[in-house]
């Protein structure tokens, strides 16, 4: 065979046709190349909104204008007509429902006021009603510290922001009603830019830090859970953190089991209160809805919130995640029937006859609460003293914190029902032993006899057992309704017209 | 050997000859490495969506109880050998390739007859149980017509995709799309210099 040299100088044309074959095959590689990196660049851009505002945007409607699908679903939350047997979407004064929590929370604002929450959308509106955070007005301030807006509204985010959220915290909860006024919305869980899940709160993020773990490694299915980890978790305010702050804390450091949890309050001898009657350093629970979720059957199987407070649905030939958190019961087709393929009448069945028989013994519970607190205080009044009192009021705070923590998260009973069984269970454990204990006592000061359960048959005779002046505090209620909220909205809408 | 001897180019022609292949080369490579090649070996579902047009397609399984133990190989490609395996995957990846690189994808995916048989061979080597339960093993004149000539997928339409797949039927989910092609650490540079 000739070599190539002598070939071409024979045929010159050859030369051309190798020209020409290479000036081809380079060109059409590289028309696959820019083909292949123009696709990936759609890719960029076709799932990625125009966003114009930034990650700190409060006003829910802005965000709405571009997803409005996901906009009008979150406005679903506003819906209070659904009622599943304990739960729903209305509001339920909790108090009418169990007097007997007024006693239990003697000495504490939970006994003024305590009802179960509506929907997101009234996250504001509620706070401003609650008897919890007073009525501040002229030379009066709230009882509660701003930390309590800490879960409100995507305006905290975006104070933070602006100040650090020790300062936050600081002062007194009016201080800031100006400058929150747009309801739990988007910006609580979304990035501007990319409409990824964040984490928006800096007490999660803390809580992570503190196990020696990192948030910012977890999955997009587990920040499906996370962004709702900010907020429904156990919290407590820490005043030592930054002088004169009730920095929020996530007690979470030994772990987040409810033992694990007590020791942790047990070894820095916190207390939110000291038990009117009983005078026992009590906690309250807040609503460990993520704590006791993880040890259920649904968490170790990787289901997250969304999937069942948020699942996929499909209007009008588009899919996406439907923005109206609600309880599944009122949408067990999206919700339960993705993995569970039962009859709707069953699987709602299925969550009943979990929550009676957890209902059943939390009753029991309660109603042990009310009589040890009632004996105990009938123990002071006989002249007990405080060596012969501190081991029972020990047994009382363990009991009601088990009590608390299984009522005070609302899914508990479905989310884990083991769990929740086996936390009541101690609790009445930690109270027959407190009732035995104030038995001996009481015996010891010449009563021997039953001390009788009060009348607490409705919410108002367990108000007056416990000495609230109920009319006073809704009195005060309403002229800072009617007074100091329209000035914060005004104020606030004022602000935001010059953003 | 001999036949190699004869591609190496004389001296004075070596050098453009080692730039031009290696422009190639770059080329080849570069081809290689935005088209994430590699990751067509492998079986993760994020590699379905190096084509943004899979974006629904992912979004629906994500969302449904079939992501817990299932990827889109487990169901899209033959799992009764690695030879069928890899043919299938060569022959329908290739495909795929060349029509989302011309643009010929059309508004609705509907998948084609050899891939609902793989996708029904693969409903049943996971479901056994339904078919072979002793409970079920009563006959009647339609047994053959239905055991035989039907598909899972006839009658669970909804399994686990739902119904509706056009190419913007998920908006703004959350998919593992591909990234820019600029790496992170070199856009930082270019923005510090603005």
């Amino acid at each position: 065979m000739k070599s190539i040299q002598q070939l071409l100088k024979e045929k010159p044309w050859l030369g051309w046709i190798i020209f020409t074959a290479t000036v081809l095959i380079v060109f059409l590689l590289g028309m696959l190349a820019s083909s292949i990196v123009q696709r990936r660049a759609e890719a960029v851009f076709a799932y990625t909104p125009e966003v114009t505002f930034s990650d700190f945007e409060p006003r829910n409607s802005l965000w709405g204008e571009l997803f409005p699908r996901e906009y009008d679903s979150y406005l679903k939350t506003a819906d209070t007509t659904f009622r599943s047997k304990y739960n729903g979407s209305a509001m339920v004064d909790m108090l009418q429902e169990s007097p007997r929590m007024v006693v239990l929370w003697a000495g504490y604002l939970f006994s003024r006021d305590y009802g179960q929450g509506r929907g997101h959308y009234y996250a504001i509106e509620d706070i401003w009603n609650t008897l919890r955070t007073g009525a501040p007005g002229a030379g009066v301030t709230s009882p509660q510290p701003n930390t309590c807006w800490a879960c409100k509204s995507p305006d905290v985010p975006r104070l933070m922001n602006e100040t650090g959220a020790a300062e936050f915290y600081r002062g007194t909860w009016e201080t800031k009603g100006s400058e929150i006024i747009n309801p739990i919305g988007c910006a609580d869980c979304h990035e501007a830019k990319s409409m990824n899940l964040r984490i928006s709160r800096p007490a999660l993020i803390e809580a992570f830090e503190s196990q020696g773990r990192d948030i910012s490694k977890a999955s997009h299915q587990e920040m499906r859970s996370l962004v709702c980890a900010q907020c429904h978790v156990e919290y407590y305010f820490n005043k030592k953190r930054t002088e004169g702050v009730d920095y929020l804390v996530f007690p979470w450091k030994n772990g987040t089991s409810l033992e694990e949890i007590e020791k942790y309050y047990d070894d820095i001898e916190f207390a939110d209160w000291t038990h009117a009657l009983s005078r026992a350093p009590m906690l309250k629970a807040q609503h460990p809805d993520y704590e006791v979720y993880l040890t259920g059957t649904h968490a170790s199987r990787g289901v997250s919130c969304a999937d069942c407070h948020m699942p996929f649905i499909s209007e009008g030939g588009q899919k996406f995640t439907d923005h109206h958190l609600q309880s599944p019961l009122n949408n067990i087709a999206a919700s339960c029937q993705v993995c569970h393929r039962e009859e709707t009448d069953k699987l709602v069945q299925d969550v009943y006859s979990r929550q009676d028989k957890i209902m059943e013994n939390r009753i029991i519970l309660e109603t042990l609460l009310v009589r040890c607190h009632v004996e105990a205080k009938t123990a002071w009044d006989k002249g007990a003293g405080e060596d012969q009192m501190k081991d029972i009021l020990s047994d009382i705070r363990k009991a009601q914190w088990r009590w608390d923590f299984s009522a005070a998260g609302h899914g508990n009973s479905f989310h884990s029902p083991v769990e929740t069984g086996r936390i009541i269970a101690g609790g009445i454990a930690y109270a027959q032993d407190a009732r035995v204990k104030l038995a001996r006592v009481l015996a010891a000061l010449g009563e021997n006899r039953e001390i009788p359960y009060p009348d607490i048959s409705t919410k108002e005779k367990a108000q007056a057992l416990i000495g609230l002046d109920m009319k006073k505090l809704r009195d005060e209620k309403k002229i800072f309704l009617d007074n100091v909220v329209p000035e914060w909205i005004r104020a606030g809408k004022e602000r935001e017209a010059g953003y | 050997m001999a036949f190699l001897k004869k591609l190496v180019p004389p001296d004075n022609w070596k050098f453009p000859v080692i730039v031009t292949l290696a422009i190639f080369t770059g080329l080849a490579l570069f081809v290689f490495k935005i088209s994430n090649a590699p990751s067509y070996l492998g079986d993760k579902p994020e590699t379905c969506v190096n084509c943004h047009i899979m974006a629904p397609q992912y979004a629906t399984w994500s969302h449904s109880s079939h992501r817990e133990k299932t990827n889109c190989n487990e169901c899209h490609v033959p799992q009764d050998n690695i030879f069928r395996k890899y043919f299938f995957k060569a022959k329908d990846g290739l495909r795929h390739a060349t029509v989302f690189t011309l643009r010929r994808e059309p508004q609705v995916i509907f998948i084609k007859d050899e891939g609902r048989k793989v996708v029904h061979r693969n409903c049943i080597r996971c479901h056994e149980e339904l078919l072979t339960d002793s409970k079920l093993l009563a006959r009647t004149t339609e047994t053959h017509t239905f055991r035989m000539e039907r598909d899972c997928t006839d009658c669970h339409r909804e399994t686990p995709h739902g119904r509706v797949n056009s190419l913007s039927s998920v908006p703004w989910a959350r998919v593992p799309l591909p990234g820019p092609i600029v790496p992170g650490w070199l856009r930082n540079m270019m923005k510090n210099k603005d």
